[in-house]
């Protein structure tokens, strides 16, 4: 089995990537892809834990990744859409109606 | 060195170079772009791991449906707007900061963990095949893929529900 | 039976009635409850007095009406003690205390606060009685402090004129200088011997073993207090502006009663200053001066109750220099006479201002002799009776203070004889003086106020004949030996015993220069009293403004007081420190809210960032515990 280090800390790197995009790109539809690049990085840990303790339980729970990550789409894309309506551009720098 | 093992550092260092693109395109087709190509090599290093079931539903899922939504979603909005001009927020500097610190942190915590939990040994090596795994999946776990069947529902209700609220607010 | 307390319980009783029905039961009501509880308080006093003969000649009636205070296994009782002393304080308080306010029922009579005066005044006779019966310094201090409240009531009385209504200011303060220094001897006297009872301090400082307290000390503590009560100097300045008061108020409160509250307070308190000579001296040096200082401010007075108000203070500084000298049954006695005619006095000009429609200056008065004649009858006995004339009352008290003053053991001296003596001229003359400038020179009324001159109603002549009835004959019942057993007269000195017959002579005399030089200059008239003041000017303007002393206070403690109110209290420490810490609390809540507010940027990625830093907060506090 390839080396578990390695693939953990590709794991951790991607995790860090797709963080550092969500806070720093402006672009809303650009946020969402980072997220989605995190959640890959999640499933990718998943998965070496699954083959590093032998069972199925990490995979079942990929699966659910999967689900999950679909209906997270479904739903935050027209939400960006709603919003990008409103404000008529796609910088979430301008989405700051909550300004306490 | 096996052929293996160099495809999965291929594939790796591939992954890695799709994740630093996403943040440095401007065009966020071209950001689409790249990681479609970060998610096809993971499922490449799933493929080289064994872990079949996994890789194959990475791309239909995944790439297919998720990503071609989001390609769908980028041709169909103007996206010459601020946010194409200056790529980056205000957030810059104390983003890049704080990831370094968070990677820098989860290495640390995984050199302190030492060994898993769960020891391999007992019984054989689970089969990641799709037959063999679906078979396991719906005897174990049916009522995780029931529910998750639930939360579908409530994304369509959702998804619906805004943008019905959209267009009577557009009205 | 709790006879004591029932005298101390009615006029409170009228003060209850009248001040809270008064006003909706009428006149008629309020007369009768105001007047005719003090009478009863008279009679239940008379019944007291028999008792008290019938048990003998040092004998005490006491009755403990409750427990105050406790603590541990002592504690303070309210409790109220007669003896001959009280006997006498207390019919001079319910006798001519009635007398006053049936004549007030006249006097007051269109006055539409009628009830309200009829309250406080009955409040006023409740609080001196709760002084006189009182066995303890403390009931006498609740007394003490309650006859000064009344007195601001009833001075200003008619508070809406802003005048008046400083000039009760003004008494009340003054009353509380003093009661420092009798505040601070009452916490000695409880200090060193464990009880407040009077008649215990006395016996304390008449035992073998001295107190462990030094009895001059606390006797110029509690004669400060009765410096401040008494109107003597220095605390003498709220006397005069007091007859901004209603007349009857200053027959009763600042000529018969409340003012002698301080020669009662050392007369009964007589163990301490019996073993006490330097405040003896002081009490004594204190009183003549006094009483020489006010009579000649009185010379050149033309306010017919001024001149009152300045003889009352010289008068009590009589009684004081009196009890300087021990000669405290004197003191009371002058005291008893004193009440008689100079209520007399009050109340007859009272009489003369209500049949002037409002008049009380001197200069424009003259010929009432024939409008008014029972108040000028009345007036001439009690002038004679002040001036010392024989053999009406005051002669005879007054010339056995100037004997002590002269004669005493304790303390007497040529020199309190011949200030004391000068007073008295000072009081013949000037009382005579006003005698003739308001009764008998001819008449310097405007017409409209000739036309108004009438009599007074039947209350108020009726109690002036009875006034100076006990002026005229008031003298012949000895008091000093009836007082003897409980006060005993100083020793005299041997080599000035024969010379009593001759001071009776000189004083004699005195009186009798006074009333001559006070026909002199003013049988025609003011021309001649003006013609003298001409010649004198500065001395008759600083006589006339009092020695400046109001001034003098003013600059010296009013206005850096105010000062310090103004600018230390208010200015530092109220705006500045208090106010000033609360708007700076206020100011600093509402700055440190907008800073912190300032995280909630409605901007996504700062959120994310937030909860970046917790979560690698999380991990690195996993590596520490976990």
């Amino acid at each position: 089995m390839a080396d578990t280090q390695l693939l953990l800390g590709l794991s951790f790197a991607l995790f860090a990537l797709g963080l550092v995009g969500v806070m720093v790109r402006r672009n809303a539809l650009v946020m969402l892809m980072c997220m989605e690049l995190m959640l890959n990085a999640v499933i990718l840990a998943l998965v070496t834990f699954s083959l590093e303790t032998a069972t199925l339980s990490g995979a079942v729970l990929v699966f659910l990744i999967f689900v999950v990550a679909a209906a997270e789409i479904a739903i935050a894309i027209p939400i960006v859409l709603q919003l990008s309506r409103q404000r008529s551009s796609l910088d979430v720098e301008g989405y700051d109606r909550l300004k306490g | 060195m096996t052929i293996d093992q160099l495809l999965v550092y291929f594939f790796g260092a591939c992954a890695l170079l799709g994740g630093v693109l996403m943040l440095v395109a401007r065009h966020p087709m071209r950001v689409a772009l790249a990681l479609i190509s970060c998610m096809l090599s993971l499922a490449g290093i799933y493929a080289m791991l064994g872990v079949h079931v996994v890789a194959v539903f990475q791309v239909l899922i995944y790439v297919g449906a998720v990503m071609v939504f989001m390609v769908y979603v980028i041709m169909l909005l103007d996206v010459r707007d601020p946010s194409f001009v200056r790529r980056y927020g205000r957030m810059l500097v104390p983003g890049v900061v704080l990831g370094a610190l968070l990677a820098g942190a989860l290495g640390v915590s995984a050199i302190r963990l030492g060994a898993p939990a769960i020891q391999p040994g007992t019984g054989a090596a689970p089969s990641y095949l799709v037959q063999p795994f679906s078979v396991e999946f719906l005897r174990e776990y049916w009522l995780h893929f029931e529910l998750t069947s639930v939360l579908l529902v409530a994304a369509v209700v959702a998804a619906i529900a805004i943008i019905k609220s959209g267009r009577r607010s557009d009205g | 039976m709790n006879l004591l307390t029932v005298i101390v319980l009615l006029p409170l009783a009228g003060f209850l009635l009248n001040g809270l029905l008064g006003a909706r039961l009428g006149r008629t009501f309020v007369s009768a409850v105001g007047c005719g509880l003090p009478i009863l308080a008279f009679l239940a006093t008379i019944k007291a007095v028999l008792s008290l003969q019938s048990a003998g000649p040092d004998a005490a009636l006491l009755e403990v009406a409750y427990r105050w205070a406790s603590f541990g296994d002592q504690g303070f009782d309210v409790a109220f003690y007669f003896d001959r002393l009280t006997a006498v304080m207390t019919l001079i308080i319910t006798g001519v205390g009635s007398l006053i306010h049936v004549y007030s029922t006249g006097y007051m009579k269109d006055d539409p606060s009628y009830a309200r005066y009829f309250a406080y005044l009955n409040l006023f006779l409740f609080f001196m009685l709760t002084l006189v019966l009182g066995r303890s310094l403390l009931v006498c201090f609740v007394g003490w402090e309650g006859v000064g409240l009344a007195s601001y009531l009833l001075i200003g009385f008619w508070f809406e004129d802003p005048a008046k209504a400083a000039a009760g200011k003004k008494a009340f303060i003054t009353n509380r200088v003093g009661d420092a220094g009798f505040l601070l001897g009452l916490f000695l006297l409880y200090w060193a011997l464990g009880t407040v009872n009077m008649d215990e301090i006395n016996a304390a400082f008449a035992a073998p073993i001295a107190p462990a307290v030094s009895a001059s000390l606390v006797g110029v503590l509690l004669f400060i207090g009765a410096t401040g009560k008494s109107a003597q100097i220095p605390l003498h300045v709220w006397l005069p502006d007091a007859m901004a008061g209603p007349t009857p108020v200053s027959a009763l409160i600042h000529a018969a009663t409340m003012v002698t509250a301080g020669v009662y307070l050392v007369a009964r308190l007589h163990g301490i200053y019996e073993h006490a000579p330097e405040a003896s001296q002081v009490v004594a040096v204190i009183g003549v001066l006094t009483a020489f200082f006010a009579a000649t401010i009185a010379l050149v007075q033309t306010d017919i109750k001024k001149v009152l108000a300045y003889s009352t203070v010289s008068q009590l500084g009589l009684m004081f220099l009196a009890l300087g000298v021990g000669a405290y049954g004197v003191a009371v006695f002058h005291v008893y006479t004193h009440a008689f005619f100079k209520a007399c006095l009050f109340l007859g000009a009272g009489s003369v201002i209500h049949a002037l429609g409002g008049e009380q200056d001197i200069r424009k008065m003259g010929g009432l002799w024939r409008k008014i004649p029972i108040t000028f009858g009345t007036f001439a006995v009690a002038t004679a009776a002040i001036a010392g004339i024989p053999p009406l009352a005051g002669f005879f008290s007054k010339d056995e203070i100037l004997w002590f003053a002269l004669a005493s053991e304790h303390g007497g001296s040529p020199i309190l004889w011949v200030l004391g003596s000068a007073a008295s001229l000072m009081t013949s003359f000037y009382m005579f003086r006003l005698l003739w400038l308001t009764f008998l020179t001819p008449s310097r009324m405007s017409h409209d106020t000739e036309h108004h001159v009438h009599e007074s109603p039947f209350s108020m002549t009726g109690v002036l004949i009875v006034l100076a009835v006990l002026s005229a004959i008031g003298g012949f019942f000895k008091l000093p030996r009836f007082l003897e057993p409980l006060l005993p007269m100083p020793a005299v000195m041997e080599s000035l015993e024969h010379y009593e017959h001759t001071l009776v002579l000189v004083a004699v005399a005195v009186a009798f220069l006074g009333l001559a030089a006070a026909t002199f200059m003013y049988r025609g008239g003011l021309a001649r009293g003006e013609a003298l003041a001409a010649r004198f000017p500065r001395l008759h303007r600083f006589l006339d403004g009092k020695y400046y002393i109001d001034e003098l206070y003013e600059t010296v403690l009013y206005r850096p007081l105010h000062w310090i109110s103004d600018r230390v209290f208010l200015g530092l420490g109220d705006r500045l420190l208090i106010d000033g810490s609360l708007h700076g609390l206020a100011a600093l809540t509402r700055r440190a809210s907008g800073r912190l507010s300032r995280v909630e940027t409605g901007q996504l990625q700062w959120y994310v960032a937030m909860a970046v830093i917790g979560v690698v907060g999380c991990l690195v506090w996993v590596w520490r515990h976990g």
